[in-house]
């Protein structure tokens, strides 16, 4: 049986109202769906907010999958929209640093590196690995689009085409967002590696 | 790094869509470019930092949305208690008959009981004596018996039910409490079980003299499992 078949047994178990099948189904996704949470958020207590749901939002269309796509894509769909719709409710509000919205200039780089802040709020810095609090760190200089598009390009592997359907946006302002969000990230890495 | 080509260029190449034709321009313009070769240099040392990226494991959480669980029937529309515990009642229903050793058997034309191991009981003598029974009374007592079998049948799936929602209760959320807690309730349950068993025989009995030698023995097996 391979994976998408088990997956499609699960579903159709879950859907006749197997909680064991739903599950185990959830077990399969979770950790991808957490790590993508966590890197989106920046801390586990709304990561584990966004991946409940996600799952939530995936259990209750979960009968209106119908198998042409991959589970897996299916629900990443999910997985993006409510990370936006997270984004709506509070990340901007509280927000990083940045202006959001707006595709950034050098000069508002320089600025953005200036002000940084937040990034090295102990309760955003996780615990187990250096490496992955390292990564958080970086990420959280970004603005909610940019870290979005770094998430699904790097983590997600999605093609820029993809991300622009995704984010109802030109491929070419998915391209741009990258590209600034590359900028941003070396300057704050070069800044780091010269404070330390 | 001035080449404004670097903006189009650095993303293009982690573009998978690119056509070959647009990787071969885009390599053309990097033989010559070293503005575009430091940006993409850069630009694919950070990509690889961010891969870096190891993934954590996840904390506890509820796997099954809360609105799925809990007591309410309404607000659970689809994992119903018999969805959610079936797999567990099944095993647990086998476990009990094993130990207890005891079979009821629901049929068309009334029911069978089949005792194994018990001390002191010779069960092959009981299960002749049934069946002579049965045989005996079958045409007799079709209506009796199947008033009664369904009485049964509708009193077994109640006590299941219960059985199961107290198993749910010790096991649901943590596996500290003791089997034994499980293993009493369900005791109490298989006395209240033997009780209306032994009436139902007393009835049946009653409502026929000439069998009530063997109704008789077999309220009296029903009575010493009882004690
Ligand atoms: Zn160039």
């Amino acid at each position: 049986m391979s994976f998408t078949d088990q997956d499609e047994a699960l579903i159709s178990a879950a859907l006749d109202g197997s909680a064991r099948a739903w599950e185990r189904l959830v077990k399969r996704y979770e950790t991808r769906v957490y790590n993508f949470s966590l890197r989106l958020t920046g801390n586990q207590t709304d990561a584990l907010d966004l991946m409940q749901e996600v799952f939530l939002g995936v259990y209750r269309n979960l009968h209106r999958f119908r198998g042409d796509a991959q589970f897996s894509t299916w629900l990443f769909r999910i997985a993006h929209n409510k990370a936006v719709d997270m984004s709506r409710r509070k990340y901007m509000v509280t927000s990083l640093s940045s202006v959001a919205g707006q595709e950034q200039s050098d000069d508002d780089v320089l600025d953005h590196i200036a002000n940084d802040n937040g990034a090295h709020d102990p309760q955003r810095v996780l615990s187990t690995t250096q490496s992955n609090a390292e990564i958080i760190g970086c990420l959280d200089i970004l603005n909610w689009e940019q870290r979005l598009v770094v998430e699904l390009k790097v983590f997600q592997s999605h093609t820029f085409d993809e991300i622009a359907e995704m984010q109802d946006i030109s491929a070419n302002t998915a391209k741009t967002r990258f590209y600034t969000a590359l900028k941003l990230l070396k300057a704050h890495m070069e800044q780091s590696h010269e404070l330390s | 790094m001035s080449c404004h080509e670097s903006s189009k260029l650095v993303p293009d190449y982690f573009d998978e869509a690119l056509s070959l034709q647009q990787r071969k321009a885009m390599e053309a313009h990097l033989q010559d470019c070293a503005d575009c070769q430091e940006a993409l240099a850069e630009a694919k040392s950070i990509n690889g930092q961010l891969r870096q990226w190891r993934d954590e494991p996840v904390p506890q959480w509820q796997r099954v949305p809360k609105q799925l669980q809990g007591s309410g029937g309404s607000a659970r529309p689809r994992f119903s208690f018999w969805g959610q515990w079936a797999p567990l009642a099944g095993a647990f229903v086998m476990a009990v008959a094993v130990l207890f050793n005891v079979q009821i058997q629901v049929q068309d034309n009334g029911f069978s009981i089949a005792f194994g191991g018990a001390a002191g009981i010779d069960a092959g003598v009981i299960a002749a004596q049934l069946e002579e029974f049965e045989n005996e009374q079958r045409a007799a007592q079709q209506q009796t018996l199947q008033v009664l079998s369904a009485q049964l049948e509708e009193r077994q799936a109640g006590n299941n039910a219960r059985l199961l929602e107290t198993v749910i209760e010790q096991f649901g959320d943590s596996t500290t409490r003791s089997l034994e807690q499980v293993m009493a309730y369900f005791e109490s349950q298989r006395q209240q079980d033997l009780q209306l068993l032994q009436t139902s025989y007393q009835r049946l009995a009653d409502s026929d003299v000439q069998t009530i030698r063997s109704m008789q023995q077999l309220a009296n097996y029903v009575q010493y499992q009882g004690n």
